[in-house]
């Protein structure tokens, strides 16, 4: 069967409800899920964040001080250690004023991946370009 | 015949999407098709056994028992259940329990993928 | 690509509908999503009716609200649970759920 993409696409905020952390935890499980897969089989995910989806994703978190959680930020550095395509709606960050800079980097922790700040048509392609989407 | 896997996040009943997905797994198997589903988030909560059906309330395991006895795989996110308190010799039986990996896999293999995300 | 967005609440939050771009677009109300098949709002109605030319609307969870399919707009298709297995098969190929 090979390669199956899939666009994993958050639209819903971090941190009230666990559905948009899902998202990028199950996004990263593809790094495992060879081992259930016959050989040569893969999974290829692009994790987008659209709308509201970009709210929560910023440097700077508090969650594991606070709250005792691992941080979204940790988890978006994790995608890019694990070489996840992470895209983040353009236009959305714009909508809500959120500096492009203020995404989180993983390159001190040796990522060669970084996260890509897309136009919505980008992540529309990614869509279209997956066999199946899943929305958060 | 194709193959439906399911994702399953919204709790037993705090949501009714929860008795949307095992009606249309139903719906699904009545007509030859192979189901996957996969539960994660609050959906975790509802691998616990012994179950009561008060008729104010949705039920799951009444439910689940009866897809998996038609040959509909499910399974729930082991870290998703055991975080909330429920060990595996508590789940219901014959109810898998994996990592996220094996939702993945079923994608893998499924014609139609639906994702229904926790609220 | 041909998309069913499955739409189950009436009060929409996000504009990812208006943004999704599909060869073929459906949307499926189901749970409080029907009340925009059967529901107007100041005598309007919802302009989510207007946004694909392929809308379903879930028959159980309609009678569930104790309305029936005459209350339901004339652009919706009532299906059950079974014709939406074959919609889900045979219309389209790729699913969403808002």
């Amino acid at each position: 069967m090979g390669d199956v993409k899939l666009a994993f696409v958050v639209q819903k905020p971090q941190y009230k409800g666990e559905t948009s952390r899902l998202a990028i935890t199950h996004a990263i499980s593809y790094q495992t899920v060879e081992i259930l897969l016959e050989d040569g089989d893969t999974v290829t995910p692009t994790l987008c964040f659209v709308g509201e989806g970009v709210l929560g994703l910023q440097k700077g978190q508090k969650a594991m001080d606070l709250y005792g959680i691992t941080s979204t930020e940790t988890h978006l550095k994790n995608c890019l250690l694990v070489d996840l395509d992470v895209l983040i709606c353009k236009e959305d960050l714009a909508k809500y004023g959120i500096p492009e800079d203020m995404m989180p980097e993983a390159e001190e922790m040796g990522a060669d991946k970084k996260i890509k700040i897309a136009p919505f048509s980008e992540i529309q392609k990614a869509m279209e370009d997956s066999k199946h989407i899943l929305f958060f | 015949m194709a193959t439906l896997t399911i994702g399953c996040f919204p709790g037993l009943i705090g949501n009714m999407s929860y008795d949307f997905v095992v009606k249309l797994a139903d719906a699904a198997i009545n007509k030859g098709h192979k189901v996957n589903i996969w539960l994660s988030g609050n959906a975790a909560g509802s691998a616990k056994a012994h179950q009561k059906h008060l008729k104010d309330y949705s039920t799951g395991e009444k439910h689940l028992k009866a897809l998996i006895e038609r040959g509909v795989e499910i399974c729930t996110c082991e870290a998703c259940t055991v975080a909330r308190g429920i060990q595996k010799p508590e789940g219901i039986e014959k109810l898998q329990w994996n990592a996220m990996h094996w939702y993945l896999a079923k994608i893998h293999a499924s014609d139609r993928v639906l994702q229904i995300g926790g609220e | 690509m041909k998309l069913a967005v499955f739409v189950s609440d009436f009060k929409l939050a996000s504009d990812t509908l208006d943004r999704l771009k599909a060869d073929k677009l459906g949307i499926i109300f189901v749970a409080n999503g029907v009340y925009h098949a059967t529901t107007k709002e100041n005598g309007k109605s919802s302009t989510l009716l207007d946004k694909a030319p392929n809308l379903y609307a879930l028959s159980e969870d309609i009678q569930t609200r104790g309305m029936n399919d005459a209350d339901v707009d004339k652009r919706v298709k009532v299906v059950n649970y079974s014709d939406l297995v074959d919609i889900i098969f045979n219309e389209f190929d790729k699913l969403a759920w808002l």
